[in-house]
């Protein structure tokens, strides 16, 4: 069983510091906390460059070319209309359709994608289980990490020595 | 070293200032022998550097509506841009000379039926004294506006306090809506009433769109030109000024191609017979590939190029980027005035570019001239400390 090990640090430095220090040490589930955004977090956790923006992009075209595509077929070929005598497929007409379609696609790209890559819709996390891990979301600077039930006791001496506030163990019953 | 006032770009002076008066030099011999092409180039040399110099002006009076405290490092360079606008304004002599030759409405001898009609209505607008009097008047609010901006700015390099930052901001926000006005008139009186039956109300947005973005180009240009040279703004920029300024050129592109083509859809699809003359020349000739080179030019291809972030962070390839843009910018300014006289299709006469270079030149020597003697960012505003430190999320 899985456990894990939260800590909650006084200040950014030693925070960023200590998850510098469990990653080089072969931890692979180290994540940071904060109610405020954290300057050099990315470099910290290692993080990749997020595939939001491409998908965002893919989704963008994907909703622009069905946007023209759908006008082209309806009124150019399917059904053509007469409107102020031009001609039924007039491509100035189709561009705001076109548009517009494009930047929903990326929109609702972007927001579920987002979704997905947070796991939501998700309720429950285990260490919501530690209470004053809700300090998270007003004051608080924590770091989480997932370890093996074995491993548990060291991790929170290692983060205690790497100067912690306070570290807490909790089971995953998953 | 920030500190340093600026006391280099003689050379830069000497060089530009000789290639400007060599274009101008020419560009006036060639009005002798052709003087409808060499005014109509002049023309679009004229409003092309002068809507850089306007959107410098807007972009500063934006920057304090806004209290912007990023780009404190920038204002400088952004507050003596507009500092050319005395220039403009005697620049503006040949045009009121040559008006004859531009605008039809000057001369209605030869204008018939519905021609006619459009300029004998027009006429308590359209005629040479209010014409005059109206360019004196843009020219009195832009380069009072400008004067009095920097001046302060300047006074605060010494001075130091808060004050002088509130006096800036209220001003810079104060004038912007007479800004908008004048350039709009501007435009529809130096551009728009080229063709006396046409008229658009968003021609002026048009104008200002390309020349914003224009004037990021050459935000962008100059901080990457200064870049490793102690002392000048540029040194003084991270990756993440650099960046916001991409960002910028990737939004007012988008702009640009919005109002372009709002303007061009809306008068497209009403098809009335004194709006429609105008874009039938522009698209219905061989003029109509310029139209679809800008698309791509000025849109398609810089749009998904500064979509890469890395490209925005990389000074030297978000110049080649905005080098571009200034590029089309011209053709766009071209494709808009040209066609006044040559109606059959695309021309490019050697005065296209003597006079493009002769404007262009002038002003630069006189921009660079304007920049010795200061410190090329306000050292001593507040939240310059701030600005230096500047890293968005």
């Amino acid at each position: 069983m899985k456990r894990h090990v939260v800590a909650e640090f006084a200040a950014e430095a030693p925070l960023l510091e200590a998850a510098r220090a469990l990653r080089a040490e072969g931890q692979a589930e180290v994540d940071l906390h904060s109610p405020v955004p954290l300057h050099g977090a990315d470099e910290a956790l290692g993080l990749k460059r997020s595939i939001v923006p491409r998908l965002a992009l893919v989704a963008g075209l994907l909703g622009a070319v069905t946007g023209y595509l759908m006008q082209w077929y309806l009124v150019g070929v399917d059904w053509p209309i007469n409107v102020g005598g031009r001609p039924p497929s007039s491509p100035p007409a189709f561009i705001p359709v076109t548009f517009e379609l494009g930047v929903l696609f990326a929109a609702l790209a972007i927001f579920f994608g987002l979704f997905a890559l947070w796991g939501m819709p998700r309720l429950h996390h285990p260490v919501f289980e530690v209470e004053a891990f809700r300090s998270a979301s007003v004051d608080g600077l924590w770091l989480s990490t997932v370890v093996s039930a074995e491993a548990a006791e060291s991790t929170a001496a290692r983060l205690r020595g790497l100067g912690a506030r306070q570290v807490q163990i909790v089971e995953d019953a998953s | 070293m920030i500190a340093t006032t600026f006391q280099g770009g003689r050379r830069l002076i000497a060089v530009a200032g000789a290639t400007g008066a060599a274009g101008l030099g020419l560009t006036a011999l060639g009005g002798l022998a052709e003087p409808r092409q060499a005014l109509a180039s002049y023309l679009v040399a004229f409003v092309y550097w002068l809507g850089i110099a306007l959107g410098a002006l807007i972009l500063l009076g934006a920057f304090h509506a806004s209290k912007a405290r990023w780009p404190v490092v920038l204002r400088r360079f952004l507050e003596t841009i507009p500092q050319t606008l005395p220039l403009f304004a005697v620049l503006f002599i040949p045009i009121a000379l040559g008006m004859r030759h531009l605008f039809s409405w000057v001369d209605p001898s030869g204008a018939t039926g519905e021609l006619l009609h459009a300029i004998e209505y027009k006429r308590p607008y359209l005629n040479v004294p209010f014409f005059l009097v109206r360019a004196a008047v843009y020219f009195a609010v832009w380069i009072g506006v400008a004067t009095l901006l920097r001046r302060w700015s300047v006074r605060q390099d010494t001075e130091g306090g808060h004050r002088l930052t509130a006096w800036q901001r209220r001003l810079g926000t104060g004038a912007l809506p007479f800004l908008a006005l004048t350039l709009s008139f501007a435009s529809f009186d130096w551009m728009m009433s080229l063709d006396p039956r046409f008229f658009s109300t968003i021609f002026g947005l048009y104008w200002f769109a390309g020349s914003f973005l224009a004037c990021f180009a050459v935000l962008v240009i100059a901080a990457a030109a200064t870049r490793a040279h102690p002392g000048q703004f540029g040194h003084q920029l991270n990756a993440d000024h650099v960046h916001s300024l991409g960002k910028f050129l990737l939004a007012f592109t988008a702009f640009w191609a919005y109002i372009a083509f709002s303007q061009f859809m809306l008068i497209w699809i009403a098809n009335i017979p004194e709006e429609i003359p105008w874009y039938v020349v522009r698209t219905d000739s061989p003029w109509g590939r310029v139209g679809i080179f800008l698309a791509v030019a000025h849109f398609a291809i810089p749009f998904f190029l500064l979509l890469s972030r890395d490209l925005k962070r990389n000074p030297r390839r978000l110049a080649a980027v905005a080098a571009w843009l200034l590029v089309a910018h011209f053709v766009d300014l071209h494709w808009v005035i040209m066609p006044r006289i040559h109606e059959a299709g695309p021309h490019l006469s050697w005065l296209d570019l003597t006079a493009f270079a002769g404007v262009g030149g002038v002003a630069l020597a006189f921009l660079v001239f304007r920049m010795r003697g200061v410190a090329t960012v306000p050292v001593r505003d507040p939240y310059l400390e701030e600005s230096l430190r500047y890293q968005p999320q």
